[in-house]
């Protein structure tokens, strides 16, 4: 029961302290799915285009292509007149793109010859290039179907100009801007697992030694091992608390701002996030047993800081080698702590099935290397040199 | 009561080069140290800085292993009965070392539940103390900014907090001030009246002098004198505490060297 009034002791004292709180409770949970998931979540949103969105569009001649108005109406595009000053107003960003329609266009048409439309778009806008493809798909559209009417006007069957047709067929369940996205969820869930208890296991461990309490503290009739397992046990607290933090608003995260992302294979829906939470869960242990292990180590909190500091690298490392390196989910990766959270979450956010044995290996992976860390933590806690 | 039979405990020296033989390659922090300090009495262990104070009071409260010699807390054997000699001994190191964010009250109550008190003894005992040391007035602030004195009181309450027949301090009086001292000095002897056996590490003459019953001087590794006050004075033929203490530790090295 020592273990538990250590856990309890070291839980009050540490959400007294505001570093420890800012960086368990605000920085990984909420500050970083902020900045990471936000700008993505934005980028992807100035990417696709929604055409069943109503529009509207600046025309310059609208009442000399009727026809062509109509077409852009209903695909969703309202036509309104164009400003005055067309190259001004889209630098000053009043509009967006401004279709202008030559005063040779009825007539050109009539004759078969190309009739010409220009496009001014904006490119150092995002939104406006933004537009601008949209209103090129739609035009393209009407464009074919124009000439297709010609071809049939002269009796030719318009597909002998369709020499090829390419199908591309994409088995990937995943696209590379879905996986990106997908893997961001990993990233997040492991580096608030670290910086949640990053700060409790220095104050508990480097820095119970920095202030000199652990020498009274060891002199009394509880064991060593209890004392480890009463730091580790805060820690684990404060780890647990800060992912399911995160769990949670990265689901705000996606509620308020929706993405569709390659028609809506990736998902963080509450059941997928639920699901990457408990797919996670073996590492709370592992990061905490990490956390404080490396911490036992040390005699000052500096100390501690820098080494810890060096161990963030792996939490980053899968998240870099599985976008630089295609490593497939195997039996031999499965076991690995981190890396095969890596592959499960993005698998979970992907919507692949996954095989039991890979959760099973991974669970088991995991929690066999806790159980080692948490042997030396221990082990290192009955050296004398501790007192130094 | 503590009996403590040639105690040696050494260590490696930081830095050395493996090429060296193993005994230039250790310190020996302390060489031989008996001493007895009985119950109801304050044993003053007096030495300079680095003669072995510390070490030896560690390894009394069993932070680390003597390598030759024995030594028993109340009958319990340092080295084997750990837990029984933890739960006799209250030990206080020369550092306070109590958690700044926890108030008075709380950084005793914690040792108290550790102890194995339940929740309400340990709030009773944690009452007690506070009133028997007058803590009252800062007991409920959290102990950020906290005197010396006031610090030192919270770790003499957390060493006394299981109610321990044996106690030891490793040297309580430094960095007090002159009403501090004296009103620890006081609560030792109350204790000590009370039956306790007090073990009271110092290298201040006068600290010792006046307090103690008992002393053993200690130097390089080394008990070299033990007896009371008057009796280290007459074996050295000398007036003065400090006097004696430049002597006995002479004749012991004039011995060693022999």
């Amino acid at each position: 029961m020592s273990f538990f009034i250590i856990m309890l002791k070291e839980v009050i004292d540490n959400l007294r302290d505001k570093q420890t709180v800012f960086y368990a409770l605000l920085f990984g949970p909420v500050l970083l799915p902020l900045l990471l998931g936000g700008s993505m979540v934005a980028s992807f949103k100035q990417l696709s285009i929604d055409f069943d969105e109503v529009t509207t569009l600046s025309v310059v001649n609208a009442d000399k292509a009727p026809t062509l108005m109509e077409f852009l109406y209903s695909n969703n595009i309202d036509v309104v007149a164009a400003p005055i000053n067309v190259q001004g107003s889209l630098r000053a960003g009043v509009a967006l793109v401004v279709l202008e329609i030559t005063d040779d266009y009825a007539e050109a048409l009539r004759e078969g010859t190309p009739a010409q439309l220009t496009l001014h778009v904006n490119n150092a806008s995002k939104d406006s290039a933004k537009a601008a493809r949209r209103v090129n798909a739609i035009l393209s559209l009407y464009e074919q179907t124009i000439s297709n009417l010609r071809l049939q006007h002269r009796g030719i069957d318009p597909s002998i100009f369709d020499s090829l047709n390419i199908v591309q067929n994409d088995v990937s369940s995943e696209g590379a801007n879905g996986q990106l996205l997908a893997s961001i969820l990993p990233f997040l869930f492991i580096m608030s697992m670290v910086m949640g208890g990053f700060y409790l296991a220095i104050d508990t461990t480097a820095g119970e030694r920095e202030r000199q309490s652990l020498e009274p503290l060891l002199s009394l009739p509880i064991s060593r091992t209890q004392v480890v397992l009463g730091k580790y046990a805060a820690t684990l607290c404060f780890v647990l608390l800060s992912t399911i933090l995160t769990a949670l608003s990265i689901f705000t995260l996606f509620k308020l701002f929706p993405v569709e992302i390659m028609g809506g294979q990736v998902r963080f829906d509450g059941a997928t996030l639920t699901r990457a939470f408990l797919l996670a869960s073996p590492l709370v242990f592992f990061i905490s047993a990490l956390l404080i292990s490396v911490s036992a180590v040390t005699r000052s909190t500096k100390e501690a800081q820098t080494y810890l500091g060096l161990l963030m690298i792996f939490p980053m490392a899968p998240f870099f080698l599985l976008q630089f390196l295609n490593i497939r989910s195997t039996l031999v990766t499965m076991p690995m702590p981190m890396l095969s959270q890596y592959q499960l979450l993005e698998s979970a956010v992907l919507g692949d099935v996954i095989p039991t044995l890979h959760i099973v290996l991974s669970v088991v992976g995991t929690l066999s290397a806790t159980g080692l860390l948490l042997l030396l933590a221990s082990r290192l806690y009955q050296r004398e040199k501790l007192l130094d | 009561m503590i009996v403590a039979d040639q105690l040696y405990k050494s260590f490696k020296r930081q830095g050395s080069s493996r090429r060296k033989p193993e005994t230039q390659q250790r310190i020996v922090a302390v060489n031989s140290v008996s001493f007895k300090a009985e119950d109801g009495c304050i044993t003053g262990l007096l030495g300079p800085n680095g003669a072995g104070k510390s070490t030896t009071l560690r390894m009394l409260a069993t932070l680390v292993k003597p390598e030759k010699g024995h030594a028993t807390i109340d009958g319990n054997d340092v080295g084997t009965q750990v837990l029984q000699v933890r739960k006799h001994l209250g030990f206080m190191p020369h550092n306070a070392g109590i958690y700044p964010r926890l108030t008075a009250r709380e950084n005793i109550q914690y040792y108290a539940r550790l102890c194995g008190l339940s929740r309400v003894q340990s709030q009773q005992r944690t009452g007690e103390l506070v009133e028997q040391l007058a803590m009252q007035k800062f007991a409920d602030r959290r102990a950020t900014g906290f005197s010396q004195g006031q610090k030192t009181k919270v770790a003499l309450a957390r060493a006394l907090v299981h109610r321990p027949q044996t106690v030891m301090l490793d040297e309580p009086t430094n960095g007090l001030d002159v009403m501090a001292t004296r009103g620890l000095r006081d609560i030792i002897r109350r204790l000590a009246a009370e039956g306790h056996c007090i073990l009271f590490s110092s290298h201040i003459m006068q600290e010792v002098a006046a307090l103690c019953d008992h002393i053993a001087i200690i130097s390089d590794g080394t008990v070299a004198m033990e007896d009371s006050l008057e009796g280290i004075l007459q074996r050295t033929n000398q007036t003065d505490l400090e006097d004696a203490f430049v002597q006995a530790t002479q004749l012991s090295n004039s011995g060693a060297d022999e």
